[in-house]
């Protein structure tokens, strides 16, 4: 591989891409819909928390709480306040035994029981303590020894109490990169359609100089636009090394989709009817990410789980290397994967 | 030590089974043009995809400037120019853009793409957009591309096919310089005009093989036939043809016979073509 020879064979793939009006609005366009979308959002979630309440003996405390943005839905069993949670019908749900306040007169240590949500944040689950702490001194006048027992049930998702926008911003910077699967598709079925990729290869330049021309013209796009999308909303505020790591490695997806892509494709709208499939399937694990306990594990098949869950953890809540280093390397084992079998494609074709 | 410019030596290559070109040999020297004819089908294009390493030969070797193409390929590429019969030209690209993007590829540091623009009769349209182009002026471009880095060895398919005859005028002179340069020019052609005015030597390909390489006059020498050719006035007063083969020993009398009993109108000796030499060595025509 010739580095001059790919400097000069990258300089004219970008050219050709602007040159191409679609692509071209599309890739400003794109970043400017997304920061719009993005600035759009709220940028902090309902202050209101539900929780649900078992609570078989009357506590009057209860609606001096609900006027202070708290919000008390109670159910009939300690069974139904456990679905309820699992359901995300409520936040937490906290289950008092009817003997609780006989036993707090008796200077008992009475046990109340407390459910979290799969996705409740840390935070949340700091206030609901304190919440009850607060309950007991409404009940007593003063701070009361209790024990306080909380399960959490399902896996731990966390996040919920993201704004919806720092939620969606992932998912924005996914669809940035993604979307560059079409441009570099349509470089691609456009040198083999168009047969100029034989007069290069009559020149010095080899096929590696070629497509790997065509992989740094890819990346340079995605990942460019992207780092620039996460910088300006915020999103390179924490970890921004990770972040750019995740950003990379997701830009890599992106060459190989569009490898096989050029590959299979004729013209730029078959490139169109090939990307569309594979973009949705790809940000599919940005639902679990927007909508918390709305997905499940499966969602790991698809790579772009390790590169999205990478984001928003890194990016929302400022996971470190020690944190996501095993996204980033399945990302990675994906990206060589899926990068190798691009090639392969590309050069049955080249031939 | 190859001599020669291109050396084949037993080239053949298939696809899928098929024979596409069958164990062809043949040499060019070095300042030599040579035209490649045959049919569309013959095996031309595969010979030449052989010649400068886009394909691999399944059987023999090729060898250019001295070196085996399959071991040297970027080598020889450096050093040889190809003009392809179908335009892969960067159409979103300006003509200097495209011009200046092969010259870096070829390693070329001081290159002026308004000279070769000039030669090539595209002066003053550097900066459009190829998409802007006519056909003539595209195929005028990809001779230019193909000889921007003063190739050695300069394979050209179909240079002039579909081209107005100023178009195919200036692309002849530019083989033509470019053979003066010094270059060996391996001319792949449909047309016998082209091959006949351009080439040193012709080799006729047919069903992957080549059936006669040899200069256009021997080949004329050897399988083609003189005759003379007459419009006489039949006796209701029509025009009618006549024809009278030449060089047999009967010509002298039917020559005689001609003018004494017909009313000739015009005469005038026709050569064979390369097309009627191919017809007479192949059974069928260049262009089917």
């Amino acid at each position: 591989m010739n580095p001059r020879l790919v400097g000069s064979l990258v300089q004219k793939d970008l050219s050709i891409f602007f040159r191409n009006r679609f692509f071209a609005v599309i890739t400003v366009l794109g970043i400017v819909l997304y920061l719009v979308i993005y600035f759009v959002m709220p940028k902090s979630e309902d202050a209101t928390l539900t929780i649900g309440l078992y609570a078989p003996a009357e506590i009057p405390a209860f609606d001096l709480l609900g006027e202070e943005g708290l919000e008390f839905e109670g159910v009939a069993s300690e069974e139904e306040l456990r679905q309820a949670v699992i359901d995300g019908k409520v936040i937490a749900g906290i289950s008092l035994p009817a003997d609780t306040l006989g036993r707090l007169l008796a200077g008992e240590r009475p046990t109340i029981n407390v459910f979290f949500a799969a996705d409740t944040p840390q935070e949340t689950r700091g206030a609901i303590e304190a919440v009850i702490q607060e309950l007991g001194y409404r009940m007593t006048g003063q701070s009361l020894a209790i024990e306080v027992s909380e399960e959490v049930l399902g896996p731990d998702l966390a996040g919920t109490s993201l704004p919806p926008r720092n939620r969606l911003r992932p998912l924005l910077a996914a669809l940035l990169i993604m979307v560059e699967t079409m441009g570099l598709a349509t470089l691609i079925s456009e040198e083999l359609e168009r047969r100029t990729i034989q007069a290069l290869l009559v020149t010095p330049a080899t096929a590696s100089d070629v497509f790997t021309a065509k992989g740094v013209a890819g990346i340079s796009l995605a990942f460019g636009q992207a780092a620039l999308f996460m910088a300006i909303v915020g999103g390179l505020n924490q970890k921004p090394l990770v972040v750019l790591t995740a950003l990379f490695l997701g830009a890599m997806l992106v060459i190989a989709a569009g490898f096989i892509i050029g590959a299979v494709a004729k013209d730029m709208l078959s490139v169109l009817a090939w990307s569309l499939p594979v973009i949705i399937i790809f940000v599919i694990p940005s639902i679990g990410i927007a909508f918390p306990g709305r997905v499940t594990r499966w969602v790991e098949i698809f790579p772009t789980y390790y590169f999205m869950d990478t984001l928003h953890r890194a990016s929302n809540f400022g996971a470190g290397w020690g944190d996501v280093w095993q996204n980033l390397l399945i990302l990675f084992g994906f990206d060589l994967v899926l990068i190798w079998l691009g090639v392969v494609v590309l050069r049955r074709r080249t031939r | 030590m190859i001599e020669g410019a291109i050396v084949a030596e037993e080239l053949t290559y298939s696809y899928n089974g098929l024979l596409a070109v069958d164990h062809v040999s043949f040499s060019v020297a070095e300042g030599e043009i040579l035209g490649f004819l045959g049919p569309n089908g013959a095996g031309k294009t595969t010979t030449v995809k052989m010649l400068t390493g886009q394909l691999r030969p399944k059987q023999g070797r090729a060898y250019l400037l001295g070196m085996d193409i399959t071991q040297h390929a970027k080598k020889v590429q450096g050093q040889i120019g190809v003009c392809f019969e179908v335009t892969n030209l960067y159409e979103q690209m300006t003509a200097v853009e495209n011009l200046k993007l092969f010259a870096r590829l070829f390693g070329i540091r001081r290159f002026d793409a308004e000279v070769l623009l000039e030669r090539v009769g595209l002066a003053g349209r550097g900066n459009d957009r190829v998409e802007t182009y006519s056909k003539g002026m595209k195929q005028r471009l990809m001779v230019a591309r193909a000889i921007l880095n003063r190739p050695k060895v300069l394979f050209l398919d179909e240079p002039t096919v579909g081209l107005d005859p100023t178009s195919a005028e200036a692309i002849r002179n530019i083989i033509l310089e470019e053979r003066k340069r010094g270059a060996t020019v391996f001319l792949t052609t449909h047309d016998m005009l082209d091959a006949e005015k351009l080439s040193d030597r012709v080799a006729f390909m047919n069903q992957g093989k080549i059936v006669a390489l040899d200069t256009p006059h021997n080949l004329k020498q050897k399988y083609g036939r003189r005759a003379l050719k007459a419009k006489v006035l039949s006796r209701d007063g029509e025009l009618e043809d006549r024809e009278v083969p030449m060089d047999t020993p009967d010509t002298p009398r039917l020559v005689q016979e001609l003018f004494s009993k017909e009313k000739v109108v015009t005469v005038h000796s026709e050569e064979a073509t390369l097309e009627d030499i191919f017809i007479e060595i192949t059974g069928r025509g260049l262009v089917e």
